[in-house]
Order: C-alpha cells, then sequence, then structure tokens
C-alpha cells in the first residue's frame, strides 16, 4: 500500500472508511501510559474503550470493562514503567488480557511500547531468570494473540514467544527528528557500547554520517569502569544513540568522554527513557547539550536540555495495519507523520 | 532431609525461618531486590540441580511485586534445572472472585481512618425485643424491614467516555506511597467520572469484571509450579483452576485447638458465620465441637418496578440495540454507547441473624478478613442481639485499609488470626490482649515434609500438627 492512501486515514475529520468502525476495534489503555494511548486514539480517530482498572486496598488489581468487546479485535496500550508499580502494570496487562479472552474477543492484541523485564533475556549467570521468556509466556497463558513492541532491546526476544510479535523501530522518527534539528554536516554518530553498534551503524548508513563507538567495560548491571573511544570526534557535533537511557551513567560518562576528546556539542538520544534512580540529577549536572528519548514511557524530566519524540503515529499506524491485515514492513523505513 | 531446598520471598520472611526451623534445615540463599528500573532482580545461591524445590511466599503486602517474584523464583529454580517445584502460598492472593464490581458493602474498599465508626450494617438490622428467628424480608414485610437503599441516583444520564486515569482526586484515595494506579472508589459514589463503572446496572451491557483466578492459577503453571501448597482456599473450587496437584490445608483443627483449651465455656459458645458463603466453613467446625451455630445473612434483593417495566431494564436494553445495521456505514461511525442510557434501580437490603445469641459468647469464624467490614458489622449484631462476648477466628488477616482501626474500634473482644500473612502490625495496633496469633508454620514443616517424602497429608486436615 503507497503512503499517498494513508493519508487520510491520519486526518481525524476526514470520513473514516468502513473498515475503520468501531464496533470491530477496540483500545483500551492500562494506567502506565494513558498519555500515549490517548495520542495512538486521537491518530486512529477512535475513542478508548471504557474500562476501570484499579487497585483494591489490600492492593490487588481490579479490572471492569465498561462495553461489550465480544468478537471484537482488541488493542491493549500498556507500556513497561514505573519504579515502584512495573509488576503492578504487568499485571494490569495480564488480567486485562484475560478479561478480554473470558469475554470472548476475536484476537487481542498487546500494545508494549517498552517490553518489561527486556534486559533480563539470558542466562548470564548460574540459576539466574531469563525473565524476558517468562514475561513472554505470562502473556500468551493470559491469551495474547499478537504483541506490537518497540526497539526490543534485543530483537531476539521475539523468538521467546510462539505468537506474532511486531518489533517496530523508533528508527525512522530518529531521522526524521535528526535530520530537522542537526547541523548533518558535522555529525558525527556514537554508540556508548559495542551492542548498540549495530544500529547506529544502521542510522549512519541512512544519514551518510561516520559513526564512533564506545567500548566499556561493564563488571556489574547499571556500573561502568573503564571506557575506550574508537573513532575521531574532533570539531564534531556528536549523537549519542541508545535503545534505553535507565541511570544515565553510560550516557553522562559517554558525553564527558566525547568532550574531553574535543567534541563541540553532544546529543543523546535514546528509544525508552527510563530515567530511573539519581538519572535526573546525573543529567542535569552532565555536560550533554541534549536529551532526547521517544514516548514509549511517560517522563518526567523537567530539564531544559529534554526533548521527546512523538512515536505514537507508528504505533497507530502498526495498529490501523495489523487490522486491516496489511503489512507492516513499511514502518520499518518510514515514519507516518 | 535429602535433597529438599525451601526458598523465601520477601513478602514474610518470619513464617519462612519458623517454616525451615521446623523442617530442622536452612532456608536457602537467595538475593531479592531490584533494579534501579522498578524490574524485580533475584538471583539464587545454590545449585538447585535435580531438587526438590520449595518457594515460599505469601500474597500478602505488595500483592503484584511479590506475585511476580514468586513467578521469576519459580521459574529461576525450573530453568536450573530443579527436578520439582512447589509454590508455597499460605495466603493465595486474587483467591477472591467478584462477580460484580465491589461497592459498599462489605468489599475491600479503602477509606480513611475515622475517628469513629458505627459499624452499623446498612441499612440497620432491626432488633427485635423477642428473639426470633427472621424470615427474609419480602417486598410486603413489615416497613422495618424495608428500608430502600437508593443504590443510584435516579438520574439519566448520557455516558461519559472516561479514560482510566482521568480520576477526580476528591473521592479516589490513592494508594499512598505511589499514585498512577487509581484505588477502587467509595461506593455510591456516581457523581465521580467511574460512577457509571461501578454502577452495575446501565442498560444492555452488563459489566465485564475480570474474574483472575484462572489466570493466576495458569501463570503459576506457566512460571513452572509443579505442586501448590495453601491454607483455607477462599473457594475450595478454586482447586480446579490448576492442571497441577494443589494441596489445600485448613487451619480448622488450630482453630478447634484454640477455641477447646482458650474460650472459657466453649461449650456455650456459638460460632457464627459472618457471610452464608462461610455457612459451611463455620458449621464444620460447630459440628466438630457439637457447639450450636448462627448465621449472619445479608439479603440484597432488587425492588420490582411497579406499573410496566422500564424499557432499559429488559434484558438486551431498549435503547442498545438500537437500530444499527449489523455491518455499520460510515456514518453511523460515532460510537454508538453515547446512545446508551442507564437507569436507576433500588435495592433492598436487610441483615440479620439467624440463630440464638442472646447472653452467649459467640465465635464469629471466617477465613479472610481484608477491609474487616463484614467481621465488625458482625460483632456490633451480635452484641446488639445480646452477645456477651465476641471472638473472631480468622485464617488470613490481611487488613488492607483502615481495617486495623475498624477492628480496634468495633465489638470483637478478641481477634484470632494466623501468620499466613505477617501480624507483627495487627499485634502492635490491637495489643497483646486482643490478638492471638495461630502458628500455622508447623501445619507446612509437616506438609513439606509430607510431600517430599511422598506420604499422604490427610491427616494433616483432621488433626493439625
Amino acid at each position: 500500500m503507497s503512503s499517498g492512501g494513508d493519508k487520510n486515514l491520519l486526518d481525524i475529520d476526514a470520513p473514516k472508511p468502513f473498515w475503520m468502525s468501531s464496533n470491530s476495534i477496540k483500545l483500551l489503555s492500562g494506567n502506565s501510559h494513558p498519555e500515549l494511548a490517548e495520542k495512538i486514539a486521537r491518530v486512529l480517530g477512535l475513542s478508548l474503550s471504557k474500562i476501570g482498572v484499579y487497585q483494591y486496598s489490600n492492593k490487588e488489581t481490579s479490572v471492569t470493562i465498561g462495553e461489550s468487546i465480544r468478537d471484537e479485535d482488541v488493542y491493549i496500550i500498556q507500556t513497561g514503567s514505573g519504579q515502584q508499580e512495573i509488576n503492578d502494570f504487568l499485571m494490569e496487562l495480564l488480567i486485562m488480557i484475560h478479561a478480554c479472552k473470558t469475554a470472548s474477543a476475536r484476537r487481542i492484541t498487546a500494545v508494549i511500547p517498552n517490553f518489561p523485564y527486556a534486559r533480563q533475556d539470558k542466562k548470564d549467570k548460574s540459576r539466574a531468570p531469563i525473565t524476558a521468556k517468562l514475561v513472554a509466556n505470562l502473556l500468551e497463558t493470559a491469551g495474547c494473540d499478537h504483541v506490537i513492541t518497540m526497539d526490543l532491546h534485543a530483537s531476539q526476544i521475539q523468538g521467546f514467544f510462539h505468537i506474532p510479535v511486531d518489533n517496530l523501530y523508533a528508527e525512522p522518527s530518529a531521522l526524521n527528528y535528526i535530520k530537522t534539528t542537526t547541523d548533518i554536516e558535522n555529525a558525527i554518530l556514537v554508540s556508548p557500547d559495542a551492542g548498540g553498534a549495530k544500529r547506529v551503524a544502521s542510522i549512519a548508513d541512512k544519514l551518510d554520517l561516520n559513526f564512533a563507538l564506545i567500548h566499556k567495560e561493564r563488571q556489574k548491571a547499571n556500573e561502568i569502569s573503564r571506557m575506550v573511544l574508537v573513532g575521531d570526534v574532533r570539531g564534531k557535533s556528536c549523537i549519542l544513540i541508545d535503545d534505553m537511557a535507565d541511570t544515565c551513567g553510560t550516557l553522562v560518562k559517554a558525553s564527558d568522554m566525547l568532550f574531553d576528546n574535543g567534541a563541540k556539542e553532544v546529543v543523546a538520544l535514546v528509544t525508552h527513557g527510563i530515567f530511573s534512580g539519581s538519572a535526573r540529577e546525573k543529567l542535569k549536572n552532565s555536560k550533554l547539550s541534549r536529551i532526547v528519548c521517544t514516548n514509549t514511557m511517560p517522563v518526567d524530566l523537567q530539564l531544559d536540555i529534554f526533548d521527546q519524540i512523538d512515536i505514537s503515529p507508528t504505533l497507530a499506524e502498526a495498529i490501523r495495519r495489523l487490522h486491516n491485515g496489511e503489512s507492516v514492513s513499511y514502518l520499518f523505513t518510514h515514519a507516518p507523520a | 532431609m535429602n535433597n529438599i531446598l525451601v526458598f523465601g520471598g520477601s513478602s514474610h520472611p518470619s513464617l519462612v525461618n519458623e517454616i525451615c526451623a521446623n523442617l530442622g534445615i536452612k532456608a536457602s540463599e537467595t538475593k531479592l531486590g531490584k533494579f534501579s528500573n522498578g524490574e524485580t532482580s533475584i538471583s539464587i545461591g545454590e545449585s538447585v540441580r535435580e531438587k526438590d524445590v520449595y518457594v515460599i511466599q505469601s500474597g500478602c503486602g505488595h500483592v503484584n511485586d511479590n506475585f511476580m517474584e514468586l513467578l521469576i523464583l519459580l521459574n529461576a529454580c525450573k530453568t536450573a534445572s530443579a527436578s520439582r517445584v512447589t509454590a508455597v502460598m499460605p495466603y493465595f492472593c486474587y483467591s477472591r472472585q467478584p462477580d460484580i464490581p465491589y461497592t459498599a458493602k462489605g468489599a475491600p474498599l479503602i477509606s480513611k481512618p475515622k475517628e469513629s465508626y458505627t459499624f452499623e450494617s446498612f441499612p440497620g438490622t432491626p432488633v427485635p425485643s423477642v428473639l426470633t428467628t427472621l424470615k427474609p424480608a419480602s417486598p410486603t414485610g413489615p416497613d422495618a424491614l424495608n428500608e430502600v437503599i437508593e443504590i443510584q441516583e435516579s438520574t439519566t444520564q448520557v455516558l461519559e467516555q472516561p479514560t482510566p486515569r482521568k480520576l477526580d482526586d476528591g473521592d479516589v484515595h490513592k494508594s499512598p506511597s505511589f499514585s498512577r494506579i487509581p484505588m477502587v472508589p467509595e461506593g455510591k459514589d456516581n457523581s465521580t467520572e467511574v460512577g457509571w463503572l461501578f454502577n452495575a446496572n446501565n442498560a444492555g451491557y452488563k459489566l465485564w469484571v475480570a474474574q483472575s483466578g484462572t489466570l493466576i492459577a495458569n501463570l503459576l503453571t506457566t512460571a513452572g509450579a509443579d505442586h501448590v501448597i495453601t491454607m483455607d482456599l477462599h473457594d475450595a473450587q478454586f482447586q480446579g483452576f490448576f492442571d497441577i496437584p494443589v494441596d489445600n490445608l485448613y487451619c480448622k483443627p488450630l482453630a478447634q485447638n484454640y477455641i477447646q483449651y482458650n474460650i472459657p465455656d466453649y461449650k456455650e459458645a456459638v460460632i457464627v458465620s459472618p457471610d452464608a458463603g462461610g455457612a459451611k466453613r463455620a458449621a464444620s467446625i460447630a459440628d466438630a465441637l457439637e457447639l450450636s451455630f448462627a448465621l449472619i445473612h445479608k439479603e440484597k434483593r432488587s425492588q420490582l418496578p411497579k406499573g410496566p417495566p422500564d424499557a432499559s431494564l429488559t434484558s438486551g436494553g431498549g435503547a442498545s440495540i438500537s437500530n444499527k445495521p449489523l455491518i455499520s456505514t460510515p456514518s453511523s461511525l460515532a460510537l454508538s454507547s453515547q446512545d446508551i442510557k442507564y437507569s436507576s434501580s433500588k435495592y433492598i437490603q436487610t441483615t440479620m441473624l439467624v440463630g440464638d445469641v442472646r447472653n452467649k459468647t459467640c465465635i464469629i469464624v471466617d477465613d479472610l478478613v481484608d477491609t474487616s467490614y463484614t467481621i465488625t458489622r458482625a460483632a456490633k449484631l451480635l452484641k446488639d442481639q445480646g452477645a456477651t462476648k465476641v471472638y473472631a477466628m480468622i485464617t488470613h488477616g490481611v487488613f488492607s485499609g483502615d481495617a486495623l482501626n475498624r477492628v480496634a474500634q468495633s465489638a470483637i473482644d478478641k481477634i484470632i488470626v494466623t501468620n499466613t500473612v505477617p501480624q507483627e502490625k495487627t499485634v502492635k495496633y490491637l495489643g497483646r490482649d486482643r490478638v492471638h496469633v495461630l502458628d500455622v508454620s508447623r501445619i507446612f514443616g509437616e506438609s513439606i515434609r509430607r510431600i517430599h517424602n511422598g506420604e499422604s497429608i490427610s491427616m494433616l486436615f483432621e488433626y493439625g500438627w
């Protein structure tokens, strides 16, 4: 399908074609990121279904669905966020899926922009849990038929599922952002670790830019020790690219190192802005020129250097295409406006 | 005890230690914690290969966190080649299955601690001057029994389309430490945006309330549990949700024992079930001790409207089926729910005591105290009916919200509760005189020993340990 045909769909005021009728698709939102759910609904021209997701005083989760979803195509938007509530949100998602399943929904798709526990994806030491696999199994057990997610920490996580997983990329949106906000001529892309080299190389190819790499030796999770820069960044505007910013230790150290090596400015561009622990303080005291993340998670940083990329059009378009049985590969290279 | 390993979750470490002490082993080493982004992190300190592993986690405290921790522990043991993994859940979370949204009556709602409580059942139960067994109120019964509760104001209003989170702070009590998940609001409050949701009577569509029982069972199986040990499941049918063996232990022997040895003149006491659902549980204790039995019955029936039935009350709902074509045309795409009106309904509710408690010691028996609405109201009713002393015999004391405050001010003279859920706070709050904590670690320890050795555990059902 050509991109020209899609223009109409994203225009809320345009009359909706018959297959976008509201009685065949339902959007449900949990408590993790209602703003994103609303944005997606707005792009799709739908309203969110009435649903009550609450906590009883004994802290058990209660889900009540306020309208019929029998034989509907149900999309549940719930991201993995919240330092205190991440397990609550996961249980909410599981209970919502199960509730829809038992309420005879035709198909249930979990839209999980930031997949929780994605970093616990391997048995890196004896008896370590592979929680990402567990979460995949839990979702299937609850009755999930399809998963839409974004920039999985390791794309191999798709293999943990026995159901289809659409792993979308924030890359097209990030490319647009870079093109419109930075001086491309003088820019260089930097990967803060070897694991992200592939991601950065792919963006560098599309922008026809050079890229540098920081090699770090990690001894413990969330702690880094020694870093080595591979590449020349003198006088350049560096764009640090990573899939997530958690405690921001890596980003801040990387930016210090880039400045030490003569960088003119450093912009950090990440998909998932978790910003846990003392991330805000670290960023505030850092020399980073800008920190940019997408809205896969709610972010409350309140920093002048913070900027956000809206990826709700990508998710909305994926939902629309999935609902209509069209290919989503177009979204791997293009960002819908 | 060869090849047995017992791991404890973070919900109830003292019970874990006691169970291990009963087994004569040490709890195995685990590191439980959280990553900085809030994800649960665990690591297991010793080899579990080909071992018989027991993971003890109660469904209390921050339920979802503890439950995920349990799932991750089970999964880690399973993937680390344990020969058998057993989940020991002294209190089984999500075991109550609401079929209607919880409302003000006997529901786990949170409310702020108040200075004083009335403990009146709502509406008040008439106190007969001469004790008689009351018959259930009929719509034409005496006026006293016929108080009408306006469950909902009789206004018809167009359904709004609230998003789940946009709640007015006014009446919705948020959880204290973090507030992004709204609490279930107080019932009877239809002025808030969520009023429609907790009004089970919006025409045409009955609210679909998630029944998480099967889900929880399946999640445990998925995580790798081969066996589940729990105690006093709220519904005995819950065992049927599992495809793996579930051993449901009973607190009954302990309770009987306590009654026989600690309640003066227990032969004269009356066992009371605070609701019809627990009647069987209470009756079995009464039978075993040959005590008399009374039941508190709460009846809620909808009053039939006079005159021709309201269209919205007929099944399917007059407005909601409408003339919508099977395949919508572009012009009718707007959510049709805006046409759905919901209308009021009236309920008559009566609370009555079946049985004689005058001048007697009463022992309320229930499996679970959560918000404590049920037992505090029951205690008040019993005292009003002439009971001399009211004991409450509870298996799982969750005491959420302001429950402890309510119990402290209620007519309950003594509350007996087991340590399936940590009770340090209860003892501290109510004092040692008013609380007695029964220790279940011996039952759990013995059942683990028997299951490990492949012996029958039926004798634990009868005689306890």
